[in-house]
């Protein structure tokens, strides 16, 4: 560095002029193939719905017959109002549990409370295939409990089969859900208003309910619209805890279309799915602005003052109690059912654990290539699909990254369409491309089917990841790089990249999790070469193959903790 | 020919004005600083100048190329500029080492590998953290950071270097100390530099010229003897120091000077643009230019001492004349009850009161 | 057609002396079957779609490949449904399907034939085949299996046991109380081969309605899987179930205590897994000699026994064939046919007309 009078140091020349015109295709790129991924799926079920015959058969027209017939049906509206019923328990369920147990977790002295945690997030992180047939094979009509249960008490007073039973357990499935934002949002809560309440002598849970619940309510009510609209796209456990005795859900019910008529209605279920999806997509966009909803009106009350606990003095116990009781008939039931049906030949009325035991349900598993290769493909699909999938992600994210143009926006928008079809309609979808679309016909029979339809299924969640990723970097980083003189390319690459390193990282594992349990997307793209643990679980079930349905779930499970054990391991944040 | 020239700049954000119409130039070797109080423009005027904002109206030019015109919707960005800027934050990539934060800029004008590695190590030396280059920018202290940072804006020789806020990151004691040091080194490597401060004492310290923003728009620029000396207006004086304040009616207004009353009291000063006969107004003087007296006279009155406060190195008294509050330096203690006060005339200002 | 194999047999023994011995050309078939199979091994492989599951199907697999090393086959199961649309969506979009198609889902196959889909192929041991089983020369039944009652050995004894189809009705409409939620049979929405059976129950019982009506009353339960009415009859969970295909469920019955079968005495619905060659196969030649294959006596005994289906070959000795089942129910039973007649009920306003009078007679009082 010499004194002000030197020549200065020039820049290379095409920084001098205005942006080159090949400064744009890389994201240009980016957000056509991007666009082409999430439309054409949605664009192909929408055509379809208007025909009168599957797309490729040339005896098809246009009409809406389709639509006709569905609104025709008593079971279309069965099933309508079934949902319905079904994501209103589970969210009335839901909601309250999760913010109790948020509050008591985030704000008062539990003890014991840090090594919890991680178990109330476990039915959020296992297939809920998994989680519904676990229930079955613990608390059915001949389950593990309900069999000891009897032998004690002479009779088990519960059902599953039941509506009002499936909301329950999907109101305990989906607590994890609203957990993790009632805890983000309690934690920015100063204890001052809390101690002030117990001063005036209210107990913790008044505190609780008129203080500190209503004060994260914008959380609240997003993670109840959330979980409200998880309900309309349940498909697994409805289709376990609900065709034994009938009770069709809209994603059971298109399910069921596969073989209604004899032959495949194509057109009847790309109408269904298309009134899933006009339900679904508008709670989208409801769930988008109740976000930011809830995200402005926590930086409105600005950060923490001092963050104290509340003591519970003799409520410890109720605290503890329902937390416990919650992990037990949440965690503990349906996996301890799973765990133990891998390991019995059978079971149920007189049938003893000690004489069933058996490895054979594993050997079962390993001899038969397709359930093999099923393992294989879902622990690649997990992790190099994963990771692969995280680039694409990443690549979006640098798309959209401080750039507030219309194309910024459109992708904003773009990403939330997948999200608002069911994992089970984007599957049949993608079928439907693959076969439509002659250039990627080869691909249909290899796992790459499975992996886009995943990646492109889970888009809006990962763009999350990588977008709370991107924003830690402060912009003073960035324009620092500006000012002495790199370009945009050059600052994603070696500015910006290198500090998300870590919550790339982390958002690897998290897709890793999310990947391994899929189940319902590749319910239709399962072709022999294709075969995931989660689809394959669908397929057996369906075909009664309990025992292998057993010792595939566990080794799902074990895949799974796997990748959150690790993820615990690196301190990775698994809340949003 | 300037080695920076603003003309006639205006930028919004969406519908809300910022900057009003500012125009600057800054010639070789002189640093100008940009005061103001927040919200006045004067960080978003940097930030234009350095390309990462952008104005909708108006031309900046670097010697004598222009980088922006808004007539002709020409705009280079940042990257293109050339210029040197060191952030409030210093903004020092955590990532890579001081050496590597150092050299990057120069890594970007493809100088060759070895003559990165001499010039950074002399431009660390230059800023004594020679030994410090395989550092990670966490393992430095405030003020080591901040030389990084001055060091990565100034490796490469800009024309230009934009400093926004400098010594508002570090203790109240090391900010003396930076001040004189950051002076010198700009004198010494003779730079042309552009200062942001929200602090009057360091813009006089430090600058060759200072303008003062207000609302967007430039209030007063000029050397800091005359920001101090010779304010043009009421906020001009009240923001550059410590004043005394008696507001009044104007009387008459002859060579330059301006007659005041109030209430028990009459003053004569200097009369600053606006002041008309007649007209309320209002008068000013530096605390430490009020002085104790003895008696009546002309300038002078007489007030009620409230309390004093001792300083250390002087004593504050607390005065009050009616409703108008006076404070002075003494030192000494005063005794209770009443005293008189001189007011110079060549040091008092009156100005026409504000609307 | 005897003559026909005499004159066969003659020539493929005379040509068996005369011409060189390399081709393995099983015998009675036509001399020039030695090309055939010459091709195939030059295809190299052959793909079949089955609703069979390959762990099922793995005795055939080998015993075919020890015949025929040469030819790899690639079994891809899947149920009979998804390998209908499957089928259908690939072959229209011209991308290749499977070479053979094997399928419980005869109504279906048959479809798929009237629709053009097949290769029209007259098999060498087509002549073996019941008259039934043949279906226009193009598509071929291969098994013979029986639907069957199911009932929980441990709490369903003597007298209770229904032998027929009336005292089935008659059981569940009387004893309510004690089978209430415990009857299964196929969800006749979901399994192809659920609804095909009742239809041709509806041929057989007169008294269907009154069967229904039982349903109705004990609030029976339905199901797509073979598999799981199993499971649930042998644990308990359920007593009784109906129409359950015979072969999984005799082969279960063998290993567990707890489950019992019965074969209807007033008739017994037969069931026959058809076979067709795609006609866009890619390897057809590969598929004829598959087909031929699974036809012939040494693929039937093997079906018959290892695969544990039944064989519907006459004569063949195993432990589970047509023959043994004829001579138990004599002439009480009902195969059903691979014809056009099947495929009636294909027709969707036919079809949910069956549906909503199915429901309506469950709700009856």
């Amino acid at each position: 560095m010499t004194p002000a009078g030197n020549a200065v140091d020039a820049l290379p020349a095409e920084r001098l002029a205005a942006r080159s015109p090949f400064a744009g295709v890389p994201r240009a790129l980016t957000i056509f193939l991007t666009a082409a991924a999430v439309l054409a799926p949605l664009g192909l079920i929408l055509y379809q719905s208007f025909l009168t015959a599957p797309f490729f058969d040339a005896r098809k027209t246009a009409g809406v017959e389709a639509y006709r017939f569905i609104f025709a049906d008593p079971d279309f509206w069965t099933a309508f109002v079934n949902s319905f019923l079904l994501a209103s328990g589970m969210t009335l369920i839901a909601v309250p549990l999760g913010a109790l147990l948020a509050f008591v977790m985030e704000r008062t002295d539990l003890p014991g409370k840090r090594w919890v945690e991680p178990l109330i997030l476990v039915p959020s992180f296992v297939s809920p295939m998994v989680l519904s047939f676990g229930f079955v094979v613990a608390a059915g009509p001949v389950g593990f409990y309900t069999v000891w249960f009897s032998e004690i008490f002479g009779g088990a007073p519960w059902t599953l089969y039941t509506l009002p039973a499936m909301a329950v357990i999907a109101g305990l499935t989906h607590v994890p859900n609203v957990y993790i934002y009632a805890s983000s949002a309690l934690k920015s809560l100063g204890s001052d208003v809390e101690e002030a309440a117990r001063i005036a002598g209210a107990s913790p849970l008044r505190v609780a309910t008129t203080v500190s619940l209503p004060l994260i309510m914008p959380s609240l009510l997003f993670a109840a619209v959330l979980v409200f609209f998880l309900g309309f796209e349940l498909f697994g456990l409805p289709l376990v805890l609900g065709d034994p005795e009938g009770h069709l859900v809209l994603s059971t019910y298109l399910y069921k279309l596969t073989n209604k008529l004899g032959t495949p209605s194509y057109h009847l279920m790309a109408a269904v799915a298309i009134c899933i999806v006009a339900v679904t997509f508008p709670l989208v966009l409801l769930q988008r602005r109740l976000l930011q909803n809830a995200r402005r009106y926590a930086t409105i009350k600005g950060k923490a003052g001092r963050m104290r606990e509340l003591p519970l003095g003799r409520w410890k116990w109720a605290a503890a109690g329902l937390l416990y009781a919650f992990l037990f008939l949440t965690v503990i039931v349906p996996l301890s059912g799973i765990a133990l049906r891998a390991f019995v030949t059978n079971w149920g009325i007189g049938v003893t654990i000690a004489e069933a035991f058996t490895l054979d349900n594993f050997r079962a598993v390993f001899d038969e290539t397709t359930h093999v290769r099923a393992i294989v493909n879902t622990i690649l699909i997990g992790t190099i699909g994963g990771a692969i999938t995280v680039a694409c992600y990443t690549a979006i994210g640098f798309a959209t990254h401080r750039r507030n143009d219309g194309w910024s926006r459109f992708i904003d928008y773009l990403v939330l369409v997948p999200r608002a079809v069911p994992g089970l309609l984007a599957g049949l979808a993608f079928l439907w491309v693959f076969l439509f679309f002659p250039p990627l016909a080869p691909l249909r029979t290899t796992i790459f089917s499975m992996w886009l339809a995943y990646t492109v299924v889970w888009l809006a969640y990962g763009m999350r990841l990588i977008s709370s990723s991107l924003l830690q970097v402060s912009t003073e980083l960035e324009e620092g790089a500006r000012t002495v003189g790199a370009s945009r390319g050059r600052i994603s690459r070696e500015i910006t990249l290198p500090l998300i390193r870590h919550g790339l990282v982390g958002s690897w594992l998290l897709v890793f999790m999310i990947f391994e349990r899929e189940y319902s997307t590749g319910v239709y793209l399962l072709a022999p070469g294709t075969e995931v643990i989660g689809a394959q679980l669908v397929s057996l079930w369906q075909g009664g193959a309990i025992d292998v349905v057993a010792a595939l779930s566990l080794i799902n499970i074990l895949l799974v903790g796997v990748g959150l054990a690790l993820a615990l391991r690196l301190g990775v944040r698994l809340r949003d | 020919m300037a080695e920076l020239t603003v003309e006639d700049l205006h930028l919004r954000y969406g519908d809300n004005p910022i900057l009003k119409g500012v125009a600057l130039t800054l010639e070789r070797g002189q640093v100008v600083s940009l005061l103001g109080p927040s919200g006045s423009g004067k960080t978003t005027l940097l930030r234009a100048v350095a390309g990462l904002e952008v104005p909708h109206q108006g031309t900046i030019r670097i010697g004598d190329k222009v980088v922006f015109d808004g007539g002709r919707r020409l705009d280079i960005p940042a990257e293109g500029r050339n210029l040197g800027l060191v952030f409030q934050s210093y903004a020092l990539w955590p990532h890579k080492t001081v050496a590597d934060n150092v050299g990057y800029a120069l890594k970007l004008r493809n100088v060759p590998a070895a003559e990165i590695k001499s010039r950074v190590a002399t431009a660390l030396g230059e800023l004594s953290l020679g030994h410090l280059g395989a550092r990670y920018p966490h393992q430095l202290s405030g003020g080591q950071q901040q030389r990084v940072a001055l060091a990565r804006a100034l490796v490469y020789n800009p024309p230009v270097i934009l400093l926004d806020e400098p010594l508002s990151n570090l203790d109240a004691k090391l900010r003396e100390e930076a001040r004189a040091w950051l002076r010198e080194l700009i004198v010494r490597m003779q730079l042309s530099a552009l200062c942001v401060t929200h602090d009057q004492a360091e813009a006089l310290a430090m600058s060759d010229r200072i303008l003062l923003l207000n609302n967007g728009r430039i209030e007063q620029q000029g050397t800091p003897e005359q920001m101090y000396g010779q304010p043009a207006t009421l906020f001009t004086a009240d923001f550059m120091g410590s004043n005394n304040r008696l507001d009044g009616r104007i009387g008459d207004v002859r060579d330059g000077t301006a007659s005041i009353e109030g209430d028990g009291w009459r003053l004569r000063g200097a009369a600053r643009p606006g002041a008309a006969s007649g007209a309320k107004g209002t008068a000013m003087i530096r605390l430490e230019r009020l002085r104790l007296a003895d008696g009546p006279g002309d300038n002078r009155l007489q007030a009620d001492l409230s309390t004093s406060m001792y300083l250390g190195d002087k004593w504050e008294h607390l005065f009050r004349l009616g409703e108008t509050r006076l404070r002075a330096y003494g030192d000494r203690p005063l005794s209770a009850g009443a005293h008189w006060l001189e007011l110079p005339a060549h040091d008092v200002w009156v100005f026409a009161a504000p609307e | 057609m005897q003559k026909l194999i005499a004159v066969a047999t003659l020539a493929a023994g005379l040509s068996l002396c005369t011409s060189a011995p390399a081709q393995t050309v099983p015998a009675g078939y036509p001399a020039d079957y030695a090309q055939t199979v010459a091709a195939a091994k030059k295809e190299g492989k052959v793909v079949i779609y089955s609703a069979l599951d390959t762990k099922a199907a793995q005795p055939l697999i080998k015993d075919f490949n020890a015949l025929y090393p040469d030819i790899k086959v690639e079994y891809n199961d899947m149920n009979s449904t998804e390998m209908y649309n499957r089928f259908i969506a690939e072959s229209a979009s011209g991308q290749g399907s499977a070479d053979v198609m094997w399928s419980s889902a005869m109504d279906l196959q048959v479809k798929l034939v009237d629709d053009g889909q097949a290769l029209a192929y007259k098999s060498p041991e087509a002549s073996k085949l019941p008259q039934w089983a043949v279906y226009k020369d193009q598509a071929y039944g291969t098994t013979y299996e029986p639907a069957v009652f199911i009932y929980n050995k441990r709490l369903v004894t003597g007298d209770e046991i229904p032998q027929d189809h009336a005292a089935f009705a008659k059981l569940i409409n009387t004893k309510v109380d004690k089978y209430k939620g415990k009857v299964t049979t196929y969800d006749i929405e979901k399994s192809g081969v659920g609804f095909m059976f009742v239809v041709q129950d509806t041929k057989y019982f007169a008294g269907m309605k009154e069967l229904e009506k039982g349903f109705g009353a004990t609030q029976y339960k339905v199901y797509s899987s073979t598999g799981n009415m199993l499971e649930k009859v042998s644990s308990g969970e359920h007593l009784l179930g109906y129409n359950v295909l015979g072969s999984y469920a005799l082969v279960r019955a063998k290993k567990d205590q707890s489950l019992g079968v019965v074969l209807p005495k007033d008739y017994t619905l037969v069931l026959s897994r058809v076979m067709f060659i795609g006609k866009q196969a890619k390897n057809p030649n590969a598929a004829k000699v598959w087909t031929d294959y699974v036809l012939s006596q040494r693929g039937q005994k093997l079906i018959g026994s290892d695969v544990e289906l039944f064989s519907i070959r006459n004569d063949v000795d195993a432990e589970y064939t047509a023959a043994k089942l004829n001579q138990q129910l004599g002439s009480n039973v009902k195969p059903i046919p691979v014809s056009a007649e099947i495929v009636a009920y294909l027709d969707q306003t036919k079809r949910l007309a069956f549906l909503s009078d199915w429901k309506q007679a469950l709700a009856a009082k």
